[in-house]
């Protein structure tokens, strides 16, 4: 409990706005809403200062309103703080962290995927985990996008 | 003539030699899978493969040219067929003998490895021509070992001929103990030509899924596994008729009999080298050859120059 | 030679499941690679939020044949985490043992893939005789071979008794030594060291930078094991060793995943011995408070990531899966680029790829004249009858074996 305290204090000291929005689950497990515009910030601090160095993956959720973008980054402490970001529905856009976490590529790409956020600055155009002729703009984990027969028949390659 | 027909399409000719060759593919198989501690296939197999292939549809890409992809199979069966007819399969003399014959099985058994490398290349699929291209890398590195390692025994016998190498040996067994270093490479030379495990560098299917042979099916592959068994056969028989030249007993059925345990024997110590090695890299086969059995068969020339001059004086 | 492409997949005797590289070779070496994956994407997580949370236990267990207990685990410790709830010792213990035996069983299936892929197939046939052992053992203990459908919310479902614990015993003395003479064969067996040595190199810092995760990150020199750093179940309680390795290639990571099966086989007798006695679960109610929770698990293959969010309803918001090879297979094209090409196959499978991935229809035709070639049961039939019949066999009279 101590390190999580300590690591949030930290945090809280470095980014005054983030103040009270922390969520300590128990001693491994901290929840964080960031605003969207300092995410790439504090996912900077994290890595450099606090020893963030691990990203284990993306979450990208609709919860009917909002597109929630969850990114889970740990040490090797065991302790994984997940900041939470918003966007919008509608042209959402999300940067890419992939200049600090290098691996993390493939995340995006399902993100991009699944959801049909826009990843700005994603080095990468490739169709994951959707097959190459799959229709446009049918994003499956939406909340309004139901699988059914009447969905059209995948073209040709 | 009628008897030279015989001799040459059923016994001890072609015929001869297919149900040789399926039969030692049993052996093979049977043994490598008794090493790995499996069953096994029953006795008939090799022919239940050989029919079943044989009745199969066969496919020929459109991008390959018909005719050649078609003769391949058929020159490399020839090739082994017509080497088998020189080497002596009881006593000490071959069917046809004549002088320079060593040579000329050498050059025969080399016949199947290119026309490999032709299968590989004119079906015009990206595995087959890595798999030619490998299969013709492996020949430059095993062929020239292989070809000294046997060439060593000839020149201590003082004669080209197969015949006279094994009349030559039966007479002095003894000596036959100086070519052991050429047998070890013979042999090891023998697994790269044959394209076993672990030489197997030009089918590897996990890299080149079936490497030269990738676009063959039906009777043409069928044609193609019957040259590479009768080609194992061949390389044992020659091996044995150079290498282990005692126990050549003037009757033919007892000749025979232990014609077929030399070969055995043979046969034995390569599903051994097949089950006991994992497959080699290409540049790690290549280095292999050139500085480990390159130099050993050179040291059997000097072995069998050396022995000559003290048998001459 | 000018470079060429060459496809390896979605359909190729080295990969167990569909996945797709282009290789460019430069002769035998690789100049560039790229992977293109998601041939098996199921659409699991969408499946989720339509089913209960109990449900969505046997779904989850199905996104991997060989760490199914990894992946079901690790989602019922999201949703017990959710739901505040503590699962009994013996339920921990018994998810451990099960654990354990699923660890041993996919890295002795991973070292006979291994043998095959570098064209030893002794090997393969040897590790995977000694494999059924372990197979058997779990069929024992829960009934099947490998979907053990053992976890449930709040606990087990099956508890194991005396015979069985001298059944475990027993086969782990069989399988030490069998193990013990795998790791000889694998540390100084001239072929194979020269086949894995210096193949597929991911130094350290690489292998960090990219994420990469389980025996593959080991093998290069990090100490990172969620046993140990994030641990769960009953690992806290027990003693073993995280295996790391510093050779950076595929020799390392064979070397980790032999010696983990010892460290295994270590932790299953001490859960043997030290299984405490009690209920192996508790009841949890069908409705889940809202919540979120984000779990960890050392599956195998290194860690498997889930996290569930819930709504206060018996079906869950959000379920999200982060298999252990999404993440090796960031470092999979570094790996590969600028080796040999025989040496593809096994750096693939070194990071022991697992592709849990959409259905489709696959349409076959043929470029030239546009006709589809697609033959159901009947009509693939009647293709074989004409084929025949052009040839002067008649076989419409025979009888199929089959009908549809």
């Amino acid at each position: 409990m101590e390190q999580a305290n300590a690591i949030v204090a930290r945090l809280e000291e470095r980014f005054p706005a983030l103040v009270g929005g922390a969520n300590i689950a128990n001693e491994r497990r901290i929840f964080w809403s960031v605003p969207l515009t300092s995410l790439m910030d504090i996912l900077r601090y994290c890595n450099d200062e606090l020893s963030f160095t691990q990203l284990c993956t993306i979450t990208g959720l609709d919860n009917g309103e909002m597109f929630e973008f969850l990114y889970h980054i740990s040490r090797d402490d065991g302790i994984v703080l997940t900041l939470k970001v918003k966007t919008p529905r509608d042209g959402g856009v999300v940067p890419s962290v992939v200049p600090i976490y290098n691996g993390a590529i493939f995340y995006e790409l399902e993100l991009e995927g699944l959801l049909g956020v826009e990843v700005e600055g994603l080095p990468d155009d490739r169709q994951y985990p959707l097959p190459d002729n799959w229709p446009k703009g049918q994003y499956p984990l939406r909340k309004d996008w139901k699988p059914n027969a009447e969905t059209p028949p995948l073209p040709n390659p | 003539m009628a008897l030279s027909l015989i001799n040459i399409l059923i016994f001890p000719g072609f015929l001869f030699l297919s149900t040789l060759a399926l039969a030692f593919e049993y052996v093979d198989r049977k043994l490598c899978a008794r090493m790995q501690n499996r069953v096994g296939p029953p006795w008939y197999q090799p022919i239940a493969d050989f029919i079943k292939l044989m009745s199969k549809e066969t496919v020929i890409p459109t991008e390959a040219n018909p005719s050649i992809f078609k003769s391949i199979p058929i020159f490399a069966l020839a090739a082994t067929a017509s080497a088998f007819l020189y080497i002596p399969i009881w006593g000490q003399r071959s069917l046809y003998p004549f002088d320079c014959d060593l040579l000329v099985v050498l050059y025969f058994l080399t016949v199947p490895t290119l026309t490999f490398f032709l299968a590989g290349w004119f079906s015009s699929s990206l595995y087959a021509e890595i798999g030619s291209i490998r299969a013709m890398t492996q020949l430059f590195a095993y062929e020239v070992p292989l070809y000294m390692a046997l060439l060593g025994p000839a020149l201590l016998a003082g004669s080209w001929s197969i015949s006279a190498i094994t009349a030559f040996y039966h007479q002095n067994p003894l000596l036959s103990l100086l070519n052991l270093p050429g047998l070890c490479v013979a042999i090891i030379a023998a697994q790269g030509k044959l394209e076993r495990a672990p030489f197997d560098i030009p089918d590897a299917e996990t890299e080149i899924v079936g490497g030269t042979f990738t676009e063959y099916s039906g009777r043409y592959l069928g044609l193609f596994r019957m040259a590479v068994d009768s080609e194992m056969v061949a390389l044992a028989a020659l091996i044995s008729a150079i290498f282990f030249p005692a126990l050549l007993p003037a009757n033919p059925v007892l000749g025979l009999l232990v014609f077929l345990i030399k070969v055995l024997v043979v046969v034995f110590i390569l599903a051994v080298i097949k089950t006991a090695f994992a497959r080699f890299r290409i540049d790690q086969m290549v280095t292999f050859c050139w500085k480990i059995l390159a130099p050993v068969s050179l040291l059997q020339i000097v072995i069998d120059i050396i022995a000559k001059g003290v048998i001459l004086s | 030679m000018a470079k060429m492409m060459i496809p390896l997949g979605p359909q190729h005797p080295a990969l167990e499941e569909p996945e797709s590289f282009s290789l460019l070779l430069d002769g035998e070496r690789i100049a560039a690679a790229t992977v293109a994956l998601g041939y098996n994407h199921r659409g699991m997580e969408k499946a989720c939020e339509s089913r209960t949370y109990i449900q969505d236990i046997y779904l989850l267990e199905r996104i991997c044949g060989i760490c199914s207990h990894s992946h079901s685990s690790s989602y019922v410790q999201a949703v017990e985490a959710i739901a505040g709830i503590e699962i009994p010792k013996r339920a921990a213990y018994l998810r451990t043992l099960i654990g354990e035996l699923e660890r041993v069983h996919s890295h002795l299936l991973w070292l006979g893939i291994a043998g095959h892929e570098i064209g030893f197939q002794t090997l393969f046939m040897f590790v995977w005789r000694d494999r059924e052992l372990v197979m058997d053992l779990l069929e024992r203990l829960t009934g099947n071979r490998v979907n053990y459908g053992m976890n449930t919310i709040g606990g087990v479902r099956r508890d194991i008794d005396s015979t069985q614990t001298e059944e475990v015993l027993k086969a782990l003395d069989i399988l030490e030594a069998r193990t013990s003479y795998y790791i000889k064969v694998c540390t100084e067996e001239q072929s194979i060291i020269g086949r894995l040595a210096g193949v597929g190199k991911l130094p350290r810092e690489d292998a960090l930078r990219l994420g990469a995760v389980g025996p593959v990150l080991r093998a290069s020199g990090v100490r990172r094991d969620m046993r140990k750093d994030d641990p769960y179940d009953a690992y806290s309680e027990l003693d073993f060793n995280v295996i790391t390795d510093d050779h950076a290639d595929v020799l390392g990571r064979t070397v980790v995943r032999v010696f983990e099966i010892m460290e295994s086989y270590k932790i299953c007798r001490q859960v043997v011995r030290n299984m405490p006695d009690g209920p192996i679960a508790v009841k949890v109610p069908a409705k889940i408070p809202t919540g979120e929770a984000f779990s960890r698990y050392e599956a195998p293959r290194g860690e498997d990531i889930h996290y569930v969010r819930s709504n206060g309803t018996d079906r869950p918001e959000r379920v999200k899966v982060r298999a252990p090879t999404l993440a090796n297979l960031a470092s999979i094209t570094n790996m590969i680029e600028g080796g040999y090409l025989a040496d593809v196959p096994i750096v693939i499978a070194a990071i022991d790829p697992c592709f849990s991935c959409t259905d489709r229809m696959i349409r076959v035709q043929d470029s030239r004249s546009g006709r589809e070639d697609r033959y159901d049961w009947a009509g693939l039939r009647q293709y074989s009858i004409d084929w025949y019949k052009k040839r002067g066999v008649d076989l419409s009279q025979t009888k199929a074996a089959w009908k549809d």
